[in-house]
This record gives structure tokens, C-alpha cells and sequence, in this order.
């Protein structure tokens, strides 16, 4: 028979792998609820999109809109990457802000320091990699061409994917206007996606960051249609 | 413990059962609405770096 001390321990070994269920799974059953919600909410303040479908080729290239700063917290938009349908909740919000209470719900955040969406400059995001969602879980399937569009209240923002890096955490100056050169200005409309990655455990891991860049192809207004990749 | 626990249930070997698989599914509810968010900034095997996860 097992004694009192033995059923302790077989109770922490339970209790432990229990704890690996609720991250991996639980937190992404409640945080996609979290996000579905803020989106379904943020959808019904706008009138619905011109479901006409616009090949890339046909958004307009001239100087896009660019929305006003939110305050923390707040819906900015939705994040679409058509390579991760079927694979994660796709159509994330972007809230303003990368505290754990907006990515732990499933979100993106826009880093408050970095440049509005449309912008000249870089429209950083950063999002969960592994549980709460698994937001940016598939990052690394993203390749060169990919698109990475934006949806606001107003405007579709289509960029596309141009390179990757894996960094250590404290290379914060990805997300400058310039990545890598803080002190320059910027001629380009960037959008880069941060999130955690591991050299040894992959997507499970957090003693790196994956980052990838994405360039400004073009915009289209909601009353105008709809990107073609968007489903 | 637990075969204290389970002796001290009332009713039929049957009930007992039950009645085990009903405290068994509180603990767990317990654990994962309660506890574990609790506890999860201070077990960082996998997230809880405050710049990003």
C-alpha cells in the first residue's frame, strides 16, 4: 500500500500535470472566448465590409489613412494572416498596449511607443506564442510574400511579409521605426510581430523572440470591399 | 488519506464512487479557475516573462 507521504507526493505529480493542461489548453479555451467576444463586440460598432473581393493588385498605394492613438486597452482593429486559417483563432483584436491583461485575452497588442497603423514607421505587435490563445503560435510558418492585413474601423491594411529574426528579449529596438537603428528616420511602412520563441524548446520556450517584418503594400477602404485573401 | 476519506463517505460502495468523482471534479474546478491562474506568474517553466509571452 502506499503511505501518507507517497499519496503526497503522487498528489503534487497529479496536481503538476494538471497545471501543464490548464497552460497549454485552458488558458486558450478562455482567453479565445475573451478575444471572440471583443471582436464580436467591436464588429458590431462598424458597418459590415463590403464582402466584394479586391485582388492585391488593385489597393490603392497612396498615402492610406492613419487613425488617431487609443487609449490603453482599447480595440484599434483586427489582425488577419490568411497562412494561419485553420490553424489558429484567425482574426484576432489588436488592443493598444502589451500588457499581460490585453495578450492573456488573446489579442495582439500594438506597442504604445511604436507608430499608428498606415503609418511611416513600424505598427509593432506582440502576442502569445503558446497558451492564452496561442495568438502568434504559427509565426514560423510565415514566409516571404505572405500577407499580414490589418482591418480598422474604416480601413484594410494589407502588408506582406519580408523577413525573419530570432533575437535575445532585451533587443527591443526591433520594434523602432527603423528596426535596429532608433536614431533613423523612416521612409518605409513597416509592421513587425513579436513573440516569444526558444532556441532549444521552440514555440514552447521564451529565452528568445521571434520577430517578423512585413512592408506596406496597400489599402483599401472598408466601403470599397474586401482584401481577396480574407475569408 | 484518500482511503480515510473514502471510508468515511456515506452510503453504498456505489455512492461512494459517485460522491468521490463529484469532490474530485470540484478540486480540479478549483485548480484551474483559482488556483492555477494564482500561482501561474510565479511557475515560468513555459510563459510569464513580463515583456512578452
Amino acid at each position: 500500500m502506499v503511505g501518507g507521504i507517497g499519496e503526497l507526493f503522487i498528489t503534487l505529480g497529479v496536481v503538476l500535470g494538471l497545471f501543464v493542461v490548464w497552460q497549454l489548453w485552458w488558458t486558450s479555451v478562455e482567453a479565445t472566448a475573451q478575444a471572440d467576444k471583443v471582436l464580436t463586440e467591436f464588429r458590431a460598432t462598424l458597418p459590415p465590409a463590403n464582402p466584394e473581393l479586391v485582388e492585391a493588385a488593385q489597393l490603392r498605394t497612396d498615402d492610406p489613412p492613419v487613425p488617431d492613438k487609443s487609449p490603453y486597452g482599447a480595440t484599434i482593429g483586427t489582425l488577419i494572416v490568411p497562412a494561419w486559417y485553420g490553424l489558429t483563432n484567425n482574426a484576432m483584436p489588436i488592443a493598444e498596449g502589451t500588457g499581460m491583461d490585453v495578450l492573456d485575452r488573446a489579442m495582439a497588442g500594438h506597442y504604445e511607443a511604436s507608430q499608428q497603423v498606415g503609418e511611416v514607421g513600424n505598427f509593432a505587435l506582440a502576442g502569445h506564442r503558446r497558451t492564452h490563445g496561442n495568438s502568434f503560435r504559427h509565426v514560423d510558418d510565415l514566409e516571404k510574400g505572405d500577407q499580414v492585413i490589418v482591418e480598422t474601423a474604416t480601413t484594410w491594411y494589407v502588408y506582406e511579409v519580408t523577413d525573419h529574426e530570432i533575437v535575445t528579449p532585451d533587443q527591443v529596438d526591433v520594434v523602432a521605426p527603423v528596426p535596429h537603428h532608433p536614431d533613423e528616420q523612416p521612409t518605409e511602412r513597416l509592421l513587425t510581430l513579436t513573440t516569444c520563441h526558444s532556441l532549444t524548446l521552440g514555440e514552447l520556450g521564451n529565452d528568445h523572440r521571434w520577430i517578423t517584418y512585413a512592408t506596406f503594400v496597400g489599402w483599401m477602404d472598408r466601403a470599397d470591399g474586401t482584401p481577396e485573401q480574407v475569408r | 488519506m484518500y482511503a480515510w476519506i473514502f471510508r468515511h463517505l456515506p452510503g453504498s460502495t456505489f455512492w461512494r464512487v459517485v460522491q468521490s468523482v463529484v469532490l474530485v471534479a470540484a478540486v480540479v474546478v478549483a485548480l484551474f479557475l483559482w488556483v492555477f491562474p494564482v500561482i501561474a506568474p510565479y511557475l515560468t517553466v513555459l510563459e510569464g516573462d513580463p515583456a512578452v509571452g
